[in-house]
């Protein structure tokens, strides 16, 4: 009894230890990109931890070091958080209203457009990117807010998301609530979005982190300097004109440390969601 | 169904309607329209030209490597993401605390952005960064990214690095709802942990791992980013991915047709590449008698 | 939790119907491709290289025409590079909403654009033979005219593309200046691998391997002229290529990863750092240098040289690269959009001073025909040696294609011989032989 007690406590310190392991090996990337962010030029890509560090290339960032040309960081930023923020919320009010109709309303032609969302959802989307280029330079949205947005506006998976969830919502409390003489607004409201709470974190986190990270749509769409989003502007630093990586690394932890610290304090809400979605 | 359900349903679902009409169809018509076409997306005219854009696409060898690429980087990526992500769901399961804890640390990969995951793997990986360093020492002297094999190996190791964490929670909430009892049940029947692995904990677990098997797929449909910012689809186009392929052919050689077409045989081979897999996957499923 | 979150939610919503609402408000002021003209102020987009000192450059000379000409106000912002500054103008375009004017134009990109219809004719707007007379450039424009007798870039600068060496290392070798044929700069190779293994190499440069169009200007078009005589390589559509000068080039690169020589790998700045002690070099490094590698000064621990050649040439012949890029005004430009540019140009153009400070701050020599004699020039020659012989070889200097087609042409020359040698993948006459069969093919 004694031995196995020992076997165990034993076999428990392994796991933690290969469990930590592991966790380093994943996480060291990140501490990579922050330490070199702050290392001295001199040492950036040659130490796997950097032994002598400097503030330079935060300070080239802001200042444009010797070129004088500051590169729009932090409009860049700002750009990004509005855009993501914009678009996601667009995603999420959309993907309940859709999802309440396609769920709890019985009306004509639900279940077309219960598959065609599925199909859609399967569509290859690398299709569209030409012709949806184009429809937003004709409607005059080219380089501009909305043609950031308006694209990405809808999410497919958030309605899915939130279809199969509001599916599983006992139909008496809506009828309940009819009867008092809520809307279907207020039934949304009231009903649907405070019992999927844990879900919607989850929905919104990974709608954000998609549309922070996006690049292919965001290089096409912009023009001018004043609507670049970070991503790109960093995609940008790799020109042919000398690079910088020190100010590449700082910028690159300037674009993931925002969506982490998010992550971190929505986290155990979000882990929560998850594991229920997904039952 | 009666008029006031009609009207709100109709009411409630017209902003995907809308979407789909501007962001769908429309485009969707268009790029049909597109690829019958020589048009160069800034001269004032174009010429019809027939199925000529097919035709010279599917004479294309960077054509033919972005069919091929996709299912070299499926038979990478897939395997190791999922062996990793059952081997951190296995493993942070087993853990009597802290759970969530390592279950959010391993999913932080996932929130990097392809850019930033692309700048940190150049650096990792130059000729002078410390890893290569030592493999010299070691008498091993590899250009990672300038051959075809490993090129494709790392582009596969940077995205199983960002999807394991996510994989592996959806996986341990399929862990949790396999119910203890029948583990213990197991215990007393003497059955050895890689019995239990094999008999029961793959079983139960075989719906979350169709779920991950299907996200897994879907990932190497759309590989862009990491591949932009790595190799530009190289070297000799042994890392060039459909996205690829067709925004060089639109965006940097001007060939809108010819991309247009080129996007449409992009999505027949993902369709019918899709459906294959996941008949596929039902199939396994059903002959081990785990659906 | 669910209050809080909803008050963030109706936040962000807020902010992004102002975001709109903002968006369309600046839209409306700054659309360039048309209108432009209000209130009697024409306002013009410039373009920059995406160069910061060529921005600089540029913002400067805007701020002092608008402080002389308030009917005008130029908007200068470097051009995007989403991948390349082609793909962006090309892009811009296509979404009709180009610049007024940009710079950064080679020739066959010029070509493209121009059978694209999307660049004014200069020589049709009132004032151009002033810009070309008044800049003394009579002689340097006359290669950029088109086949269709009208000039569609202005070019602003040329300089002669150079090899750089790594004096402190050749001096460590028993090398007083660097070598300048082929069997020499093996020899040198071998000595160099014998001294250091694999910490050194000959050329240590990532691009070597990439079939990346433009990239074949810094090494194989400065090797392929200096071995032909500067050979066309390719005229109107017609492949002319030099096959024994393009096979010696090949085999001199073959010979050098032979001898271990080449590393195309990516390193952080490698000749720089030496890991590689020779390497093309434009004017436009020094002043990343001035900021990031002080150390290295011109005559003292690095050297400036033309091409090297085949054995049995005269170095003295040797001719090289032209990189030269020019200034275009873009055909969707109102009509007083096009004139208040052409009479920004015109107004840069007339004082040989403002050319002096275009040298003085981008290190790129200005594409006028006087830049040896004219005084304005001398002092900054004399106070920066190293820009010398950029000056100095322009005569020698090869300026690229003007076809239509150069990027796909230019990728073959690539995939098909340079990466390929570079790599081991195939001998040098076959992969001659191969890139000439492929651009054949495209040129048809």
């Amino acid at each position: 009894m004694v031995g196995s007690n020992r076997n165990r406590g034993i076999r428990r310190t392994v796991r933690y230890a290969l469990a930590m392991i592991l966790l380093l090996v994943m996480v060291y990337p990140y501490l990579y990109m922050v330490l070199n962010s702050f290392a001295d030029w001199a040492h950036i890509d040659k130490q796997l931890l950097p032994t002598k560090y400097s503030l330079k290339s935060y300070e080239w960032l802001f200042t444009g070091g010797e070129t004088g040309i500051p590169r729009p960081w932090l409009h860049a930023f700002l750009n990004s958080v509005m855009v993501s923020l914009a678009s996601t919320v667009l995603m999420m009010i959309f993907g309940v209203m859709v999802a309440y109709a396609l769920s709890k309303l019985n009306f004509f032609g639900r279940n077309a457009i219960n598959n065609f969302v599925l199909f859609h959802m399967f569509f290859p989307a690398i299709i569209l990117l030409i012709p949806t280029f184009l429809i937003i330079q004709r409607v005059g949205l080219y380089d501009s807010y909305l043609g950031l947005i308006l694209p990405k506006a809808v999410s497919l998976w958030a309605i899915f998301m939130y279809t199969n969830f509001f599916k599983a919502v006992p139909t008496v409390f809506i009828e309940a609530a009819r009867l008092d003489g809520a809307s279907d607004l207020k039934i949304m409201y009231k009903i649907m979005l405070p019992m999927s709470k844990s879900i919607t974190t989850v929905i919104f986190l990974f709608l954000l982190m998609e549309r922070w990270t996006e690049l292919l749509w965001d290089m096409i769409i912009v023009k001018s300097d004043r609507m670049l989003t970070l991503n790109v502007l960093i995609s940008q630093m790799f020109g042919p004109y000398g690079s910088y990586p020190g100010p590449l690394y700082a910028a690159s932890a300037l674009l993931t440390l925002p969506i982490i610290i998010m992550f971190i304090i929505f986290g155990k809400k979000f882990q929560e969601g998850m594991q229920f979605s997904l039952k | 169904m009666d008029h006031r359900n009609n009207k709100m349903g109709w009411l409630f679902t017209s902003p995907y309607l809308l979407y789909s009409l501007i962001f769908f169809f429309g485009p969707l018509i268009w790029s049909f329209f597109l690829s019958v076409t020589d048009w160069n997306l800034i001269a004032p005219t174009f010429n019809l030209v027939g199925i000529e854009n097919f035709a010279n696409a599917l004479k294309s060898p960077s054509v033919h490597s972005a069919f091929w690429v996709t299912y070299k980087f499926m038979i990478i990526f897939v395997p190791i993401v999922t062996v990793l992500a059952t081997a951190v769901a296995v493993l942070v399961h087993g853990l009597p605390r802290f759970k969530s804890l390592f279950l959010i640390g391993f999913f932080l990969p996932y929130l990097s952005s392809g850019v930033v995951s692309s700048l940190i793997a150049k650096g990792l990986l130059s000729y002078t960064s410390p890893m290569n360093v030592f493999l010299r020492k070691m008498g091993l002297d590899i250009d990672w990214l300038g051959t075809p094999l490993s090129a494709l190996g790392i582009v596969g190791l940077i995205l199983a690095w960002k999807f394991t964490g996510y994989y592996a929670l959806i996986l341990t909430s399929g862990l949790e709802s396999i119910d203890k009892e029948v583990y213990e049940a197991a215990a007393i029947d003497g059955v050895t942990d890689r019995q239990r692995f094999w008999r029961i904990t793959l079983p139960l677990l075989y719906p979350s791992l169709y779920t991950t098997l299907i996200l897994a797929f879907g990932v190497t449909f759309g590989i862009f980013t990491e591949v932009y910012q790595l190799t530009g689809g190289g070297p000799n186009n042994a890392t060039n991915t459909w996205q690829m392929e067709i925004f060089k052919q639109a965006f940097t050689n001007l060939q809108a047709g010819y991309a247009s077409a080129v996007a449409l045989l992009a999505s027949v081979a993902t369709f019918i590449s899709i459906f294959i897999i996941r008949k596929f996957l039902e199939i396994w499923g059903k002959r081990n008698g785990w659906v | 939790m669910m209050r809080k979150s909803l008050g963030a939610l109706l936040l962000a919503a807020v902010a992004s119907t102002m975001l709109s609402a903002c968006s369309t408000g600046q839209g409306s002021t700054e659309s360039s491709g048309n209108g432009g003209a209000s209130g009697g102020v024409t306002t013009i987009e410039f373009w920059a290289a995406p160069n910061p000192t060529q921005q600089a450059y540029w913002q400067e000379m805007a701020k002092a025409y608008e402080s002389e000409h308030s009917n005008v106000k130029i908007n200068v912002s470097a051009i995007k590079e989403s991948p390349t500054s082609e793909a962006s103008i090309q892009s811009a375009i296509a979404a009709k909403s180009a610049p007024t004017m940009s710079e950064n134009i080679n020739r066959g990109f010029g070509a493209q654009l121009a059978d694209s219809k999307a660049l004014v004719p200069l020589d049709t707007l009132d004032g151009f033979q002033d810009i070309v007379k008044e800049r003394n450039m009579n002689s340097t424009i006359e290669p950029w005219k088109f086949a269709d007798g009208h000039q569609y870039v202005l070019p602003i600068y040329s300089n002669a593309m150079l090899f750089g060496w790594r004096l402190d290392v050749l001096k460590e070798l028993g090398y007083n200046e660097p070598p300048q044929t082929y069997s020499e700069i093996v020899e040198l190779t071998k000595k160099l691998k014998d001294k250091y293994g694999d910490q050194k190499y000959l050329w240590a440069k990532a691009d070597l391997a990439d079939p990346t169009a433009w990239k074949r200007w810094f090494d194989f078009y400065m090797l392929y002229n200096a071995a032909s005589g500067g050979n066309k390589f390719i005229e109107g559509s017609r492949f002319t290529g030099d096959r024994k000068a393009g096979e010696e080039v090949l085999a001199f690169m073959d010979d050098l990863r032979k001898a271990n020589g080449l590393l195309a790998r990516q390193v952080t700045d490698p000749f720089e750092n030496g890991v590689g002690v020779f390497t093309d070099v434009g004017p436009w490094t020094f002043t990343t240098w001035k900021e990031k590698y002080p150390n290295l000064k011109y005559g003292d621990n690095f050297a400036l040289t033309m091409p090297p050649v085949p054995d049995g040439m005269d170095p003295k012949d040797s001719k090289t690269f032209a990189d030269t890029k020019g200034l275009v005004i873009y055909a969707s430009a109102t009509k007083e959009q096009q004139a208040a540019a052409i009479d920004f140009i015109k107004w840069v153009y007339s004082d040989a001073a403002n050319d002096a400070k275009w040298f003085e701050q981008t290190n790129l020599p200005p594409a006028r025909d006087d830049l040896k004699t004219n005084d304005s020039f001398k002092a900054i020659l004399d106070k920066q040696p190293e820009l010398k012989p950029y000056a100095e070889n322009v005569p020698n200097a090869i300026p690229p294609m003007d076809n239509a087609k150069y990027n796909d042409l230019q990728t073959i020359i690539g995939t098909e011989a340079f990466n390929k040698v570079v790599k081991g993948q195939i001998s040098p006459a076959e992969g001659w032989a191969n890139m000439q069969k492929a651009i054949e093919g495209a040129l048809q």
